[in-house]
């Protein structure tokens, strides 16, 4: 027993960062237990004066910053059942702890191989998700699929996407410092690597909402495609490669402006990012959200802002953008093979009938949409990626 | 040209660090030969699973500290290596790590504390972009204190600490003004019993420790090397 709840499975480490986790029970509820790994309270007596005064005052920081967080972003808030909210915050002698419910999540082996209605669903919820942070001025600052969980009530048609751990958000500009700032090496923003690289032309400042954008970019190519966009292989990252003035390689099977899009959510500059407002504007057309057989045209290489091509389909205004894009010629050109990126199937349990977070039901494949076992396009995105989970649960 | 080299430099450079700590005592017989073939197969695991997730290490080096009883027999009661850098030294590493035998040890504690002293005061990389500095041990048995059973050997380790709170402020805190390993780069992960001082004074205490209990004869198992393998990867 830990603070009141009875642990149920055998804590571990897996799929997370400076945590170890595990299901518990209480009063016949079973919710997801975080046992953070840093800080620890002191013990009565445990070390100098100094030392203590030091560790009290790290943990009471701790205490704060959790405490924060959790009155910005309360379950019963509107839209909070987007997000996988703590429900407990304590610590049990030197340990913290945090727990939220326990989210059964939904098998999703190939995202690209949704219907596009389906695909716009998961992905608006997901923007709903990040919405609800950003609009109080919140990084999430580790979003990647690792950190969203994927649902499909039973009986229901769509999946949807609920947005955990905030354990590593910071307000936007104010970013914690170079050295201890979480996020993901492959989802990182160029403005991101560059700062924990020491890059003194990038300031806390530049760290904005922006940073989770260009994971939501890098995201949706994945999710309506199955792989990253491409990149060449001298590069670690997307971000690499954008830092060093080489553009992502859309995937052209992507309509045009979709393409445009998420061209636009990975640009190098954050402010020419679209906000997580537009994004969610520009799903309003499912239709954008189609994998086509074959290549589609490129957003007007001419265009100043190639986000704007996404508005004459959806009626969205975006924050403008001056991305460079591959022209088509650029679809066969060699590039320096990547290195191996094998990709890792979602798996999770059965869904225990989550609460409703996505819109309304119905829709059958539309047409368009490339079948899993399709011929691709000229060029396929050479990169794939983790989906996110190996069990079912709502760990962070 | 080699595929180092061809890299662009301005990518992020990850540089990892593991120090091994292997309790080589008579009664980790039953599971020595599975440490050895898991410490043996770590880095081709770890760099399978950094490629899953689209994930590259820049640079890894490993370190191993086996250990005994200096109540026992303080001339093998440790034996390491230097950091030695994959793959470039894994044939100095396999040789190291074939070679050790599970002997000795006398009574049931070891001197798994200075073994976990001599690993935290290692010469971790400093360099690169971004650091993680991992020490696992290994043992099925709690440890002697420090500067106790065998502390007037002669190769009894000089430079680490004589006290529990001692080794604690060098593992340090965050702000910590006495701590030899940095903060954000560190992890501790402990494969022992539900013993002193395994348990609470440092499974409890310490910052960014995992400890995962052990039972005497009982193996590593599988899982338990993803874990070292995952509290790696997630971190980067």
């Amino acid at each position: 027993m830990i603070g009141g709840y009875r642990v149920v499975t055998d804590p571990t480490n897996a799929d997370g960062g400076k945590c170890m986790w595990a299901f518990a029970e209480k009063d016949g509820t079973e919710y997801f237990l975080k046992r953070f790994l840093e800080p620890k309270r002191p013990r009565e007596g445990s070390g100098s004066a100094a030392s203590r005064r030091i560790r009290l005052e790290t943990c009471q920081e701790f205490e704060d910053r959790h405490r924060s967080i959790m009155k910005l972003l309360r379950p019963d808030a509107s839209g909070g059942g987007n997000l996988v909210l703590a429900t407990d915050f304590f610590h049990a002698g030197s340990t913290y702890y945090k727990v939220t419910e326990r989210i059964d999540t939904t098998t999703l082996d190939r995202p690209e191989s949704l219907a596009p209605k389906q695909k716009a669903v998961l992905l608006k919820t997901l923007g709903a998700s990040l919405r609800l942070l950003h609009d109080i001025d919140v990084v999430h600052g580790d979003l990647k699929p690792a950190n969203v969980l994927v649902q499909k009530r039973d009986g229901a048609a769509f999946h949807s996407a609920k947005l955990i751990d905030f354990d590593d958000s910071y307000p936007s500009g104010k970013p914690p410092g170079r050295d201890d700032i979480a996020g993901d090496s492959l989802y990182g923003a160029p403005e991101w690597r560059r700062y924990v690289q020491g890059d003194e032309t990038v300031d806390g400042p530049e760290l904005t909402t922006a940073v989770d954008i260009f994971a939501l970019g890098l995201m949706t190519h994945h999710y309506l495609t199955g792989a990253l966009p491409a990149y060449d292989g001298r590069f670690g990252s997307p971000a690499d490669a954008v830092n060093a003035g080489e553009p992502l390689e859309v995937d052209d099977r992507l309509s045009t402006p979709m393409q445009a899009l998420i061209m636009a959510m990975t640009a190098a500059g954050p402010e020419r990012r679209p906000t997580g407002a537009e994004f969610f504007a520009r799903l309003k057309d499912p239709e954008v959200c189609t994998l086509h057989t074959v290549p589609q045209p490129r957003p007007d290489p001419d265009a100043a802002d190639p986000a704007a091509s996404a508005d004459s389909a959806t009626g969205a205004k975006p924050r403008g953008s001056r991305v460079t894009f591959n022209p088509p010629d650029r679809a066969t050109r060699p590039t320096t093979p990547p290195p191996p990126r094998a990709g890792d199937d979602d798996t999770g349990t059965p869904p225990k009938a989550p609460e409703a977070s996505g819109p309304p039901e119905s829709s059958a494949p539309e047409s368009g949409e490339a079948p899993p076992d399709a011929p691709t396009g000229p060029r396929r995105s050479r990169v794939r990626i983790n989906l996110g989970h190996r069990t079912g649960d709502g760990r962070s | 040209m080699t595929s180092e080299l061809e890299k662009y430099h301005g990518n992020l450079q990850y540089a990892v660090d593991i120090v091994m700590c292997i309790d080589a005592t008579g009664s980790m017989n039953p599971v020595l030969d599975i440490v050895k073939n898991s410490s043996l197969q770590f880095h081709q695991r770890l760099h399978d699973v950094m490629a899953k997730k689209s994930k590259e290490i820049s640079q890894l080096r490993l370190k191993v500290i086996a250990f005994r009883d200096f109540g026992d027999d303080p001339s093998d009661a440790i034996e390491q290596t230097d950091f030695l850098h994959l793959p470039r030294q894994v044939t100095e590493f396999e040789t190291f790590v074939r070679s050790l035998r599970a002997i000795g040890g006398g009574d049931i504690p070891e001197s798994g504390l200075e073994a976990l002293a001599l690993a935290i005061n290692s010469p971790w990389e400093t360099g690169l972009d971004r650091r993680r500095h991992v020490i696992v041990m290994f043992t099925d048995a709690p440890a002697h204190p420090l500067g106790t059973v065998g502390a007037s050997a002669q190769t009894y380790p000089k430079d680490i600490p004589r006290s529990m709170e001692d080794l604690f402020e060098q593992w340090g805190y965050a702000r910590s003004q006495t701590a030899v390993m940095e903060q954000s780069a560190k992890r501790l992960v402990l494969f022992a019993p539900e013993d002193e001082p395994w348990k609470e004074a440092i499974g409890e205490d310490w910052d960014l420790t995992l400890h995962f209990p052990s039972r005497a004869g009982e193996g590593l198992e599988e899982f338990e090397m993803d874990e070292i393998i995952e509290t790696i990867a997630n971190s980067l």
